[in-house]
């Protein structure tokens, strides 16, 4: 994985464990690099434990199997800077509450800055900075205070019927932990992404309030409540089903960021068209890495039952992309734009949220001079047309005849792009519409034709794949949610200064490049001699057990609506 | 007002046809001739028939010319209804309309023409401005019109229906010489391109609300289709009610939302059968105001009714008697009757639709048609003569219901067995006669399916074959009702709030929720928005303020996860099992979890289309529920039994009714099908009892309303009944003085929910009840005198896995009284967060509590228990056990006298002692420890037991 090296460590349900493979499990271990892992949930899995133990080679963190001694809970040190404790039930905290007053859990006070939010894939996002260091006196008690309280029965119960979402063992909680200050729990019971901060009356354990923005600066906590910053790390409802592999970094500065994989994104089941029964059956044969498969000849793996000769190719190919990082082009079909004469402008825009109510920032780079242009609406936040109307006076009255280029913009970009331009510059609609517009990632797998061409990268995350093809992004920190976020504070607030500017808009420049960086490794990747026409491969993106954008789609604000662009939303 | 005489004039859109009838065609068979020829084994008793003569109704016309613009006037074959030119009228007033008037009298007519009037107008306009202006939108048409082609959505409940209306609409408009594309886009429409070009071409799109539901989440790609919406039709409408209806009413909401955001702003048309409330029924449904069109101008043909109560079983000599449970089942069952009367009528060369209340009775009704003419060989000589008949219903595929339709069109069927899929407007063609197994339930539903026979002004025959339910019998002896001019009122509730919560979720994937959403002709209140987004929030599915905006964030599309006709949300996809050869996929649609619980445990066997499938695993796990069938061959059904018990009811609201107290509130539902029988097809046996279904209990929160019976009318009861008895009861009541009076609860329960569908368009199969001597146990003040120290843990504790715990529970509870408990029953509604029919009930229950008393009081069955008729339910988890007519009448007798503040029945009935009583009666409320003691020490050593009766 690119980035910083921090502390990770990875959340797995056992079953994960239990029922993948050997070589799959060193492919995560490979892939994620932890320094621990935490096997999380409520049943004592001995079996899970071990093994994981066995293949990993880092300390195990399985909250049933931990011991205490005397009233306090155990704890766990991962390398020199992160402490965990360890719940292993709810009632155990109601052990420590009762053996000691307040702090005895000595799990309180946020060491320092755990800022970061989301699913993304680096660091803190500065627009907030530096939450809890008020509270780093808690770290004066002896012994000193952890980084975080793992404990698997935080989880929520929403009632509909009842309109409310309630804190299971918010009683417990509140007696346990120091009261006037913020502490966090991690929690397998919770999706990964999953971040609120609830307030506690410190005696009962009722809801006060709970805050909603995680980027924000922890709100001072009265002396009489306990803070909780429950985050999740287990699995996450894609298309592909439960995302369960959870990859929790510890930045340097102490910032937090997660991502989830499908354990379909490991091992055999990595590869395109291999899913948990192939993978068996080619285990079965002896093959159990993808170096293992690239040793067998396309006619051999044809020979297994149920895989034709057709996706025996398909998987082949992928699985060489995948060990080589190198794409592969699948068809003699030309880059969408190639034939257009001048390269396409690469675009990108940053929104609200998935349901935009404004495009505030529409960034451009023009690969032909190199150059990069922001439209940012900084001044007014209910302004909805300015942006649109200087991007579209730019595009069309300076820069006709050129063609765009997105990632992903069928699911997102263009369709909101499109929208606005239609309500807030009608003027512009059938010139905008004339706009030849091309999308890179539908053109590599669209999944109602055959694909044309296989992505390196676990996920198809434009910044994923980017990274497997050796771009060097800036390292913003940023992500679409994170940005979405700023800017939702910025329309709150009407203060400006809640957000760096420049970051923001150096990240939407950044991913404008990484597409460039994409399309350029692309182009120059050789083009298939024949024509693959495999139906198969229509299942390319299906078979990676996560949506389209990868695994970790939720980190990206377009993830979610973008997930599906392609045949199935055409409902 | 002779709304209610349905049927007649070509078909919903063929008034065209009208000139084909022959006058007063004869129909090949008569009540009277029915009722003659139809061979019975015994006697030429043939149970109780009676025949009823509806007369016909003569056209109420308007010149087409009053109405229309010449263009339209002149190509129409023949003159407006009266209520087509109200109709019309309206509209141009711009008003949103709901047309509620009989079968066949040309409702979508009205709809076809307000669309070639907006096509029309936009024709006009075009040419006034020179065409030219405004970009070419929606396609190339040829003929003049530019600019954007308005647009109508046009939504009908059944895909079917879909299809049918397609052809009729297209058919109209060629005739017209207009050029107005209809296309269907539903869930069987071809995916890509073809969807694409719908969507960017056509004029009036038909779809349906599951598809409605789906396709708001892409609504950028219908952005042509939407910004050109002015029109938005809801045909059928009445059908949306209950769950179904809730959702219907949210989906409307969210579609109008975002139809604003495209800036459109159309008018809705409402199609409904008569109901007793079509104007605030469809307010509801699409959250504005709504003028209702009802006078019917459209004629109809006489029509003989016959009411067909069958004969007592022993009269049958093959009367196969399923045991001692079953002996007050005293009348052949109608789901035998009717199949014979079926086969019967299309010997006779009467096209017949017979009508059943479920897909497995129609399947089965085809094959009981059939043996019906072998068992009489000797009266049916020809034995195929009339015997082409099929069984039709929604989980056939659509081809297979096509087909159907086309031969009954065209005479090749003699006679079809449906269920209510053939009710609505499908066009297939004039029957002869209908048969109804069982009253459907509603008299518009009644109307609606009879009008099938007889379309043009023939004479036709319906003939309504009375089942054992409470229902039936009350129709088929009260036939007066049938002919009141009242109908039900449809029940649709916004209230719901796990339904609303759903909705709210698809709401913000579609479009950001801001302010604007909240207040009037937004999606709630501010209050209630508000604290359901703080719910999602939490959550982590929501993220955002209604200040800025709020976004969904939860896993992809939540529409998927909206279930149309449950509130839970969770379907169960239904597969074939391995190995199994996929020629036997019964290609059934996914199915709601509590139908799941109930009907598709391990082990159950249901009939689909004519072959036996037999359950053979059920997966609970989310998010992909499933259940697995292999085909199988057995000579029995399975029927769930269920159990009941209600916890944790709180009140909101409560009244008085004399003495009687009357609450409605919340509470939680708990509901078991812990077992299930094996019942013989034939005779309806049962060869296995009580095998465990292996499902968890359902667990609701709900609406509930209760009554609570005095002490003293409880007092003076249980001591005039304390000699009633029940052979080989097995239950803590066995034995004691209360058993009378306990079966007087139960059965008043079982009786005010078996005639509220009288009252109201409620589905009896949506509510449910407890009779109970401890009404006090099943209340939350009971539960927090337990764990009064537990305010904390705001969980919800789960629930009792089966009866026997969950019976366990109430019991412990009973035990921790503080009080003497008040007895009475609860009525609730099945469905989780609730439908407003307990709400309904509350505000209607001395009408409900009316009807229960006669029926009751009037049934024939001269048995103290009580028969399916009056007081028995064959849902009953007790067995129909214990159950006492007497007692449920005096207690109603009390309520309904003291509700009217005649004291005579109290006086006379209540024990005259001593003075004390007196002052008591006029010491209302006062209900202290005082009165307890003296009770207790009147009613001696009897212990009440705190069981409880569903």
């Amino acid at each position: 994985m690119a980035g910083p090296t921090g502390t990770r460590v990875l959340a797995l349900p056992p079953t994960t464990v239990l029922e993948r493979s050997v070589a799959t499990l060193e492919d995560i271990a490979a892939t994620i690099k932890p320094d621990a892992v935490w096997l999380f949930g409520y049943a004592r899995e001995p079996t899970a434990a071990a093994r994981a133990r066995h293949i990993m080679d880092v300390p195990v963190i399985h909250p049933p199997l931990e011991t205490a001694d005397g009233g306090t809970l155990p704890r766990h040190r991962i390398g020199d800077e992160l402490e965990f404790v360890v719940a292993q039930h709810s009632r155990a905290l109601g052990a420590v509450a009762g053996a000691d007053s307040g702090a005895s859990a000595n799990v309180g006070a946020n060491s320092g800055a755990d800022t970061a939010a989301g699913v993304g894939n680096s660091a803190a996002d500065g627009d907030s900075d530096r939450d809890g260091n008020g509270n780093d006196d808690g770290s004066k008690t002896e012994p000193p205070s952890a980084d975080a309280l793992i404990c698997d029965q935080i989880t929520t119960t929403t009632r509909p019927t009842a309109l409310e979402t309630t804190l299971d063992h918010a009683g417990e909680l509140a007696a346990a932990l120091p009261a006037g200050q913020e502490t966090t729990v991690l929690t397998g019971g919770l999706p990964a992404g999953y971040d609120e901060r609830w307030h506690l009356d410190a005696g009962t354990g009722a809801v006060r309030t709970v805050a909603h923005d995680p980027l924000r600066s922890a709100e001072p906590v009265a002396d009489d409540a306990v803070a909780v910053r429950v985050r999740g790390a287990g699995p996450v409802d894609g298309y592909g089903g439960a995302e369960s592999v959870v990859a929790l970094e510890y930045s340097a500065d102490g910032a937090v960021s997660t991502a989830a994989y499908a354990p379909g994104d490991f091992g055999l089941e990595a590869i395109t068209g291999v899913g948990q029964k192939t993978a068996n059956r080619l285990e079965s044969q002896g093959v159990t890495t993808r170096a293992g498969l690239l040793d067998l000849s396309v006619a051999a793996l044809a020979d297994i039952e149920g895989i034709g000769a057709k996706s025996a190719r398909r998987m082949h190919d992928h699985a060489r992309v995948l060990e080589s990082g190198e794409p592969r082009r699948l068809t003699d079909e030309p880059l969408p734009g190639e034939a257009w004469g001048r390269p396409p402008l690469c675009l990108d825009i940053e929104t609200d949220g998935l349901s935009p109510t404004i495009i505030w920032q529409i960034g451009v780079y023009d690969p032909e001079s190199d150059t990069h242009r922001a439209f940012v609406e900084r001044d007014d936040p209910t302004d909805r047309e300015s942006v649109v109307r200087e991007f579209c006076d730019w595009l069309l009255g300076v820069h006709l005849n050129r063609a765009l280029l997105t990632w992903n913009g069928w699911g997102f970009d263009y369709r909101h792009l499109g929208a606005f331009v239609a309500r807030h510059c009608p003027e512009y609609t059938d010139d905008w519409e004339s706009v030849p517009k091309f999308d890179l990632y539908r053109w590599a797998t669209d999944r109602e034709g055959t694909g044309n061409a296989l992505l390196p990268g676990r996920t198809n995350e434009l910044d994923v794949v980017a990274a497997e093809l050796g771009y060097e992004g800036l390292g913003t920190g940023l992500d679409g949610a994170r940005t979405a976020a700023a800017y939702q504070r910025f329309m709150r607030t009407g203060e400006s200064d809640v957000l760096e500017w420049d970051r923001h808009e150096a990240y939407c420049e950044d991913d404008c490049r990484a597409l460039w960086h994409v399309y350029e490794r692309l182009r120059d990747a050789p083009r298939a001699s024949g024509v693959v026409g495999s139906a198969g491969s229509a299942r390319a993106t299906e078979s990676t057990g996560s949506s389209p954008n990868g695994g970790g789609s939720r980190a990206d604000s377009k993830g979610g609506s973008t997930s599906e662009q392609t045949g199935l939303g055409d409902f | 007002m002779a709304t209610n005489e349905g049927g007649d004039v070509g078909d919903e859109d063929g008034q065209g046809d009208q000139g084909n009838q022959d006058d007063q065609q004869a129909i090949p068979i008569t009540g009277e001739e029915l009722r003659e020829t139809f061979p019975r084994a015994g006697a030429r008793d043939s149970g109780d028939i009676s025949v009823l003569e509806l007369p016909g109704r003569e056209a109420a016309t308007v010149p087409n010319s009053n109405v229309l613009r010449p263009e339209l006037a002149e190509q129409l074959e023949h003159d407006l209804y009266a209520h087509q030119a109200e109709a019309l009228e309206a509209l141009e007033c711009g008003k949103n309309i709901c047309v509620a008037t009989s079968t066949a009298s040309g409702k979508t007519r009205i709809y076809a023409l307000q669309i070639a009037r907006h096509y029309l107008d936009a024709r006009e306009r075009a040419a006034e401005t020179g065409a030219g202006k405004g970009r070419q939108n929606g396609g190339e048409k040829t003929g003049a019109v530019s600019g954007p082609t308005p647009t109508a959505y046009i939504c009908y409940p059944t895909k079917a229906l879909s299809r049918d209306q397609e052809r009729e609409l297209n058919d109209f408009y060629d005739d017209l010489g207009l050029d107005i594309t209809v296309r269907v886009y539903d869930g069987d429409t071809e995916r890509g391109e073809t969807r694409r070009q719908i969507r960017e071409e056509a004029d009036i799109i038909i779809t349906n609300f599951a598809g409605v539901n789906t396709y708001l989440h892409d609504h950028d790609r219908w952005a042509r289709f939407f910004s050109a919406c002015d029109l938005v039709v809801i045909d059928e409408s009445h059908t949306y009610t209950g769950v179904h209806g809730m959702h219907v009413a949210w989906i409307i909401r969210r579609l109008k939302r975002v139809l604003a955001s495209y800036d459109a702003d159309p008018q809705f048309i409402l199609t409904s059968a008569t109901i007793g409330n079509p104007g605030a029924h469809s307010s509801t449904l699409i959250d504005d105001q709504v003028t209702v069109i009802d006078e019917d101008g459209s004629p109809t043909g006489p029509r003989e009714l016959v009411l067909w109560n069958p004969p007592p079983q022993s009269s049958e000599k093959d009367g196969d008697r399923a045991g001692a449970e079953d002996a007050v089942t005293d009348r052949v069952p109608a789901t035998v009757e009717a199949p014979r009367l079926l086969s019967h009528l299309t010997y006779h060369d009467a096209q017949t639709l017979l009508f059943t209340p479920s897909r497995k009775l129609a399947e089965l009704s085809v094959k009981r048609a059939a043996k019906h003419r072998r068992d009489r060989s000797r009266y049916y000589t020809n034995p195929d003569r009339g015997s082409a008949i099929e069984p039709y219903h929604a989980g056939h595929s659509r081809r297979n219901r096509h087909g159907t339709e086309h031969q009954l069109k065209t005479g090749v069927l003699d006679g079809v067995a449906s269920t209510n899929a053939l009710e609505l407007g499908i066009n297939v063609g004039e029957m002869d006669a209908t048969v109804q197994l069982g009253y459907p339930g509603q008299r518009q539903s009644f109307w609606q399916q009879i009008g099938r026979a007889g379309r043009g002004s023939k004479r036709a025959l319906s003939v309504l074959v009375a089942g054992h339910r409470t229902l039936d019998q009350y129709v088929v002896n009260n036939s007066e009702y049938l002919l009141e001019n009242d109908v039900e009122d449809a029940v649709v509730d916004t209230e719901n709030d796990a339904v609303f919560a759903q909705h709210l979720l698809c709401a913000a994937a579609e479009l950001a929720l801001d302010e604007s959403d909240a207040g009037a002709g937004g999606l709630a209140d501010r209050e209630r928005l508000e604290q359901a987004v703080e719910m999602w929030r939490r959550a982590g599915k929501l993220t955002g303020h209604l200040e800025t905006g709020v976004s969904y964030t939860g896993p992809p599309r939540p529409q998927r996860s909206i279930s149309l006709y449950a509130t839970t949300g969770e379907e169960y996809t239904v597969e074939l099992a391995d190995g199994v050869d996929e020629r036997h996929d019964p290609e059934m649609e996914p199915l709601a979890e509590e139908r799941v619980l109930r009907d598709f445990h391990e082990g159950a066997v249901r009939l689909h289309e004519g072959q036996q499938y037999e359950v053979c695993a059920v997966d609970h796990t989310t998010p992909r529920p499933s259940v697995t069938l292999r085909p199988t061959d057995v000579a029995y059904h399975t029927r769930t039994r269920t159990d009941v018990t209600v916890l944790d009811a709180v009140s909101e609201e409560s009244r008085e009714i004399g003495t009687f107290t009357l609450h409605f509130g919340r509470g939680r539902v708990l509901v078991y099908h812990d077992a299930y029988d094996e019942v013989a097809i034939h005779g309806g046996k049962k060869q296995a009892q009580q095998l465990p279904t292996g499902n968890p209990p359902l667990s609701m929160e709900t609406q509930l309303c209760w009554l609570e019976v005095p002490e003293r009318v409880e007092s003076t009861l249980v001591e005039r009944y304390r000699d009633f008895s029940v052979p080989e009861l097995d239950s803590d009541l066995a034995d004691t003085a209360h058993l009378g009076y306990a079966g007087g609860l139960h059965a008043a329960e079982h009786a005010t929910i078996g005639v509220a569908p009288l009252e109201l368009m409620v589905d009896k199969r949506d509510l449910g009840g407890l009779a109970t001597l401890s009404i006090d146990s099943h209340l939350a003040s009971a539960t927090a005198d337990e764990n009064g120290d537990d305010e904390t843990s705001v969980g919800e504790d789960p629930a009792p896995q089966n009866i026997a715990a969950a019976e366990a529970t109430v019991r412990e509870l009973a035990m921790g009284l503080e009080r003497k408990p008040a007895s009475g029953w609860f009525i609730y509604d099945g469905i989780d967060g609730g439908l407003g029919f307990s709400r309904a009930i509350y505000e209607n229950f001395e009408a409900v509590a009316r009807r229960a008393r006669d029926l009751i009081e009037n049934c024939d069955c001269g048995r103290i228990d009580g028969c399916p008729a009056c007081v028995m339910d064959d849902q009953c988890g007790n067995d129909n056990q214990p159950l006492h007519r007497g007692a449920a009448v005096d207690v109603l007798d009390h309520l309904l006298a003291s509700a009217s503040g005649d004291g005579s029945v109290l006086g006379s009935d209540l024990p005259i002692d001593d003075g004390e009583d007196g002052d008591r009666d006029g010491n209302e409320g006062g209900n202290g420890a005082g009165d307890e003691d003296e009770h207790e020490t009147g009613e001696v050593d009897d212990r009440r037991p705190p069981l409880f009766y569903a």
